[in-house]
């Protein structure tokens, strides 16, 4: 231990101490006029826990949580700076993983867990967040990525495609106030492709006009486009039932002759059926951005005004990948209005948005398999935190853990979890580059 | 025959600056063209009008393509004008850096197909066979521009020179009748300025692609350009031959400066 370190390191210190405690009082008790100084009070006597590993003060506990990221974030770079050791096992790695058998155990390893999850998960909780909370965000972060990842447009009101796969849904099958297209009550596989469809065109209508938009401003504008399909949700109460919403989604069921089978409140049935689609929809995927599509995607991200001089129409592209993204949103929202058989407005709401767009980020952009990873774990965390909640554990808390998660691996791994392979490039390159250039 | 480039009267305004004013001139079918002069003269705004990327506000822009009847440049789209058969390069380069040189030069031999995301999903014998075909002909530009070897590099790691090539590469992948090279020699060293001067040539004489081409570089152009423009302050102030540009009174003084000051190269 130097002495500039020391210096540093207090000075670190001193603005860890005030944004901690900051955080305490924000996420801590309400305060009123009776009791103005309640939160402040509070963030230092009222007990918290990491996990249930230690047990202490609020503002300690965040200050703790702050001191530790800052250290780890500081010696982590130390030992990558001048540590060789750390290059030739990463690129080790990274040839492994370049392997295509690898790469094929890999995936057949992951589908054999997948489809063996459920003998091992019994909690009850566990098995109705893992369709609900897990698997359907899957699905949604997918969506985003092609939207975020792959064409490098920035929606912040995604949670509008899967509120319309939703209310689609519950239309269908007869549970709105709006009369069904098909009578009532029918099954919700036939509302899948109907709400799959709906919310592609709505992905068009939106698309349409903004996308003429680049980033910051689109942000805002589909950010509103969120926040319009709440608000038409809540308050067309003849069509959608209003801030109530609706309870009587119709599970899945099948006759097809003699076979017969119906998807009750059992999540496990559930959990195989949205497994299939995630499969189906990351085959899709997949093959899109391999292709001319995915090319032209990466193209307008990088360089509109070239893409544009090579004859692809950027408009065109931009709404496909709008109405692609938005179909898996939808395909999610029946799933959600099916499983858990009910529906309000206050279910899409921005929070929603940001969330799928921190698993997107957090997997790594433009990364298929990094997305997926990315949601099950912050999902994973998130269910855990409200499972078992640790002491003193509020509920607002949840978006200190995964704001300090998320700063700690843009430092670590700005690209993401598995950053994808044509966005990392561009950042090897660049940063050699720039090296060269020093 | 008729020509190749037609362009009559343009004036391009950006509030109340003049970036063109009047400009007329036309291309063979064939030939190299160079438009020449000195900074804010107007050659990118021409080439970005030509181009569709600015709309100028009088005039019109028309392009004889070799088989089908004349087209209007002005009021399309970039993407549609470059579906006509004229294809660009830019200043400051413009690459994919997130793609290798491959598929930098594969979007542009694939580009002018439709969209086929069904057909990409399913990967079905026509999917498979245009693959096949954009994957054959980004091999056979690479090779003409030489770089193979450099295939599976991502764009942003090659140098300078090889990235004006592969620019060039990316525009011949969409089959064009004319090349807009906009400053190709900018940034490249001295036995690079020789082979992409080689390069321009061979473009012309074995793809049969005309050229159009900006450049400061007088030695290039003088001794590439069949005929030249010379644009000053959104006019033009001279057009001719190589020889005939060099004895031009207002060019010298205008843009060439005197044999006596630096600069005439």
């Amino acid at each position: 231990m130097n002495l500039p370190f020391i210096k540093k390191l207090s000075t670190k210190a001193l603005i860890i101490l005030i944004s901690s405690e900051l955080a305490a009082v924000v996420t801590g008790p309400p305060g009123n006029g009776d009791t103005p100084w309640v939160g402040f009070h509070d963030s230092i006597t009222q007990k918290a826990s990491f996990f249930g590993l230690f047990v202490t003060g609020r503002w300690a506990l965040f200050y703790a949580i702050g001191i530790i990221s800052y250290l780890a974030v500081h010696f982590f770079k130390k030992l990558n700076s001048n540590n060789s050791a750390m290059d030739s096992l990463r690129s080790q790695y990274s040839s492994v993983a370049k392997n295509k058998y690898f790469k094929l155990a890999a995936v057949l390893v992951i589908g054999v867990l997948a489809i063996l999850l459920p003998t091992v998960i019994t909690d009850p909780f566990w098995r109705e967040a893992m369709v609900s909370q897990i698997a359907v965000f899957v699905l949604l972060a997918l969506g985003l990525n092609v939207v975020v990842g792959f064409a490098g447009l920035l929606d912040l009101g995604f949670v509008a495609f899967y509120a319309v796969g939703a209310y689609a849904t519950a239309w269908c099958t007869g549970a709105l106030p709006m009369p069904p297209i098909f009578g009532s009550h029918v099954n919700p596989f036939f509302a899948i492709p109907i709400a799959i469809i709906l919310a592609m065109v709505a992905g068009v209508i939106l698309g349409i006009p903004t996308l003429r938009l680049r980033g910051d401003y689109l942000a805002i504008v589909t950010l509103g486009f969120g926040e319009i399909i709440t608000l038409f949700a809540n308050n067309l109460t003849g069509i959608t039932g209003g801030a109530q919403g609706t309870e009587q989604v119709p599970h899945f069921s099948l006759h097809i002759g003699p076979l017969k089978y119906i998807w009750g409140l059992d999540p496990v049935p559930y959990y195989y059926l949205v497994i299939g689609f995630v499969i189906l929809f990351i085959f899709i995927f997949y093959s899109l951005e391999h292709s001319r599509v995915g090319r032209a995607w990466t193209a307008i991200r990088e360089d509109e005004v070239a893409a544009e001089s090579l004859g692809i129409n950027p408009l065109k592209y931009k709404v496909m990948a709008f109405a692609i993204g938005a179909a898996s949103a939808g395909f999610a929202g029946v799933m959600t209005a099916a499983q858990s058989n009910f529906l309000t407005p206050a279910t899409f709401t921005l929070a929603l948005s940001i969330n799928i767009l921190v698993l997107v980020i957090f997997g790594g952009m433009g990364s298929i398999f990094g997305v997926v990873f990315g949601a099950i774990v912050i999902q994973t965390i998130t269910m855990y935190l409200i499972h078992t909640p640790p002491a003193g554990y509020q509920p607002p808390d949840l978006y200190i853990y995964i704001g300090a998660l998320l700063v700690i691996m843009m430092i670590f791994r700005p690209g993401g979890l598995f950053p994808a392979r044509r966005r990392q490039r561009a950042d090897v390159a660049t940063s050699s580059l720039e090296n060269s250039n020093d | 025959m008729t020509n190749l480039f037609e362009v009559s009267n343009i004036t391009l305004r950006f509030g109340g600056v003049v970036s063109l004013s009047n400009v007329s001139l036309y291309q063979k079918r064939g030939e190299i063209l160079a438009v020449i002069g000195p900074n804010g003269a107007g050659k990118t705004s021409l080439f970005n009008s030509l181009t569709g990327v600015y709309q100028p506000q009088e005039g019109s822009i028309t392009f004889n393509p070799k088989e089908g009847e004349p087209i209007s440049i002005i009021g399309k789209k970039p993407h549609v004008i470059s579906h006509t058969g004229v294809a660009r390069t830019f200043q400051a380069s413009r690459m994919f850096n997130a793609l290798t040189t491959f598929e930098n030069v594969k979007i542009g031999a694939e580009s002018h197909k439709g969209i086929g995301a069904i057909g990409a999903i399913l990967r079905g014998p026509a999917t498979r066979k245009d693959e096949k075909y954009s994957d054959a002909r980004t091999w056979d530009l690479l090779d003409f521009v030489g770089l193979r070897a450099k295939a599976n590099y991502i764009a942003s790691s090659l140098s300078y020179g090889e990235r004006r090539r592969l620019e060039i590469a990316r525009g011949l992948a969409t089959n064009p009748e004319v090349l807009l090279l906009d400053e190709p020699a900018a940034g490249t060293n001295p036995s690079e300025k020789l082979e992409l001067t080689d390069l321009i040539r061979k473009v012309r004489d074995q793809m049969g692609v005309s050229i159009l081409l900006i450049e400061h570089d007088m030695k290039l152009v003088m001794s590439l350009a069949e005929r030249l423009y010379v644009l000053n302050f959104g006019s033009v102030i001279a057009e001719g031959t190589p020889d005939e540009i060099r004895a031009n009174q207002n060019v010298v003084d205008a843009y060439l400066g005197t044999t006596t000051a630096e600069g005439a190269n």
